[in-house]
């Protein structure tokens, strides 16, 4: 395992994406001890969904921002350099659009749920935040796309 | 028409080196645009999106890998080869099995067949080479063991096929045992027979006292029990997968503080390689699944399905095919890349020919294991050509030749033995 580059362990993200983590995972240990114990925790299912959103919104960012997305490099590593950079720079351009498409679809839905007030069923969690959360995330994700399909970064 | 031109399409963008879950979510978006209009096809992408991250069941994924980069920092991959050498290291080739060995061990708690390769790779490589060991059998050992992480639960792959095909992540857990033991079996028997046959490529060490073995062995009994109480937990019902990733991280933290191994910095870089891993995982899933909505819309599965029934072959003959194709695609495709583009279209042939999916699973995570050590992809003889780039890659090859014949005939048990995968859920339920 290659260690990650000093500055993903600083950061906005990197700080959400582990709170995100830690928190499913003292929510569920809490849960399973609870239910064996007979002093059940009401809603555990619902907090760890919530907190899962902002861990994997962060995770895809800071993975795409660390170039770690899975690639078969089976063509492109036989190109030549310049082919490479070419070739790189439309898939990041493809992902870009991919994303967009994504975004929109979710802020469509945002839009159209927005009045709906959803929310989950036992702790009432609202579901408008993680909704705008998961659009302006995926937004992000187009946004550092298309900028690396302009500007090849260090990823590379 | 329109589902064979997507997986063509997508096979070219896979090609030219767009991101796996990039090229399956855009082929999907775009088929389901012409398909079904662009409203819809927006719509339908996006309620993908924001299941896929608020799914519950996919909390598994990150809460493993965290378990995994824990253990990691706690230097389990170590500490299992040593505990393995310890007992058998003294034998001729018994480096080879300790290797083999900690792979299985490392495995179940990496849950990743190329991390399994790379971190066993640079403890045990290193180690045979030092006894006078052959560089082909020790590098065929490593790149073969390292497979074990694909397959010996709790398995990063068989979450994700869990997720992508509905299964049970708990059944398909269980199911793995029984065939990940065998693996580990037939690998230790390759290695006695080819040592039999040859035996100058690995020369007997030093026998280790007793107090030395019992040290080793002690060493790996807090991970083992981790490991065992994960697995068991999952399996006899005090926890879902995704509580029991849960526990296993808890447990890890806990372990890496009892080891004096828990810092800032420590604890840092597990959860960064954790996100990494994670969001890379993440975004796979959902063009994944985007992909598999647009193929239940092509009705694809359900033609070749037809195709396959119409042929009036026998069932056993359609999984030789499939087994044939699988294998392959495994040459050009990269392991995931395999199991995401196939689960769409094979999983509803397989069960209308009467398979469960479970064994599915299992036959699926084993055949995209045999990709990772066959040329041209695989990827784990790349891995140990990296770690020690003085072996030749043919040299790393003619090494792992011996473990991909016994990976064929394991192959060919799975299928003609399905209660190899079946009978523990079975009997477990």
């Amino acid at each position: 395992m290659d260690p990650v580059k000093p500055q993903m362990r600083r950061g906005v993200l990197f700080y959400v994406g582990a709170a995100g983590l830690l928190m499913v995972m003292v929510i569920e240990v809490v849960s399973v001890v609870g239910r064996h114990a007979r002093i059940p925790l009401v809603g555990a299912l619902e907090m760890a969904q919530a907190a899962i959103v902002p861990a994997a919104c962060a995770s895809m960012i800071l993975a795409s921002l660390a170039g770690a997305h899975a690639v078969v490099h089976l063509v492109t590593e036989r190109l030549p350099p310049r082919m490479r950079a070419w070739m790189s720079r439309f898939s990041a351009l493809l992902a870009g659009l991919f994303f967009a498409g994504l975004s929109t679809g979710a802020v469509w839905l945002t839009a159209e749920f927005w009045n709906s007030f959803e929310e989950s069923d036992l702790l009432h969690i609202p579901f408008r935040p993680l909704r705008v959360l998961v659009a302006l995330s995926a937004g992000a994700l187009s946004l550092i796309f298309f900028y690396r399909s302009v500007r090849p970064g260090d990823h590379q | 028409m329109i589902g064979l031109i997507g997986v063509c399409a997508l096979l070219v963008l896979l090609s030219v080196g767009v991101p796996i879950g990039v090229a399956m979510g855009l082929v999907g978006l775009v088929g389901m645009c012409v398909l079904l209009g662009i409203e819809p096809a927006l719509i339908k992408s996006g309620v993908v999106l924001f299941e896929s991250v608020s799914r519950y069941e996919l909390g598994v994924l990150p809460l493993f890998l965290l378990m995994a980069h824990l253990c990691f920092a706690a230097g389990a991959s170590r500490d299992f080869f040593a505990a393995a050498a310890s007992v058998v290291g003294h034998r001729r080739g018994g480096l080879a099995l300790a290797t083999i060995a900690g792979c299985a061990g490392f495995g179940a708690v990496s849950g990743s067949s190329l991390a399994t390769a790379a971190t066993m790779g640079l403890i045990g490589l290193p180690e045979m080479r030092k006894r006078g060991y052959s560089t082909a059998l020790a590098s065929g050992a490593v790149a073969a063991g390292g497979t074990l992480g694909s397959l010996t639960p709790p398995s990063g792959a068989l979450i994700v096929f869990g997720i992508i095909a509905e299964q049970s992540i708990g059944k398909l857990f269980t199911a793995a045992i029984i065939p990940a033991l065998t693996q580990t079996l037939f690998y230790m028997a390759t290695i006695v027979i080819v040592c039999r046959l040859r035996p100058s490529i690995a020369p007997p060490s030093a026998r280790m006292s007793w107090a030395e073995r019992r040290a080793a062995i002690f060493r790996v009994l807090d991970l083992a029990a981790l490991v065992i109480c994960v697995l068991t937990g999952i399996a006899v019902g005090w926890f879902t997968p995704t509580e029991a990733a849960s526990v296993g991280s808890l447990l890890a933290l806990v372990l890496c503080a009892i080891r004096k191994r828990l810092s800032w910095r420590s604890l840092g870089e597990a959860l960064a390689q954790t996100l990494k891993t994670t969001g890379m995982l993440y975004l796979v899933i959902i063009g994944a699944l985007i992909f598999a909505v647009f193929m239940s819309f092509t009705g694809l599965a359900e033609q070749v399905s037809g195709l396959v029934q119409g042929m009036h072959g026998s069932p056993m003959m359609a999984i030789v095919v499939i087994t044939v194709l699988l294998l392959l695609l495994g040459s050009v495709l990269d392991g995931l890349a395999l199991m995401l583009l196939t689960t769409p279209i094979l999983l509803p042939i397989v069960t209308n020919l009467g398979f469960s999916p479970i064994w599915f699973g299992i036959f699926l995570v084993r055949t995209m294991e045999i990709g990772f050590i066959h040329p041209p992809i695989g990827i784990n003889l790349y891995v140990i050509q990296s770690i020690a780039p003085d072996i030749p890659l043919s040299r790393v090859f003619k090494g792992v030749l011996p473990f991909l014949a016994a990976d064929f005939v394991h192959l060919a048990l799975i299928i003609a033995v399905p209660a190899l995968t079946l009978a523990l859920p079975a009997w477990l339920s």
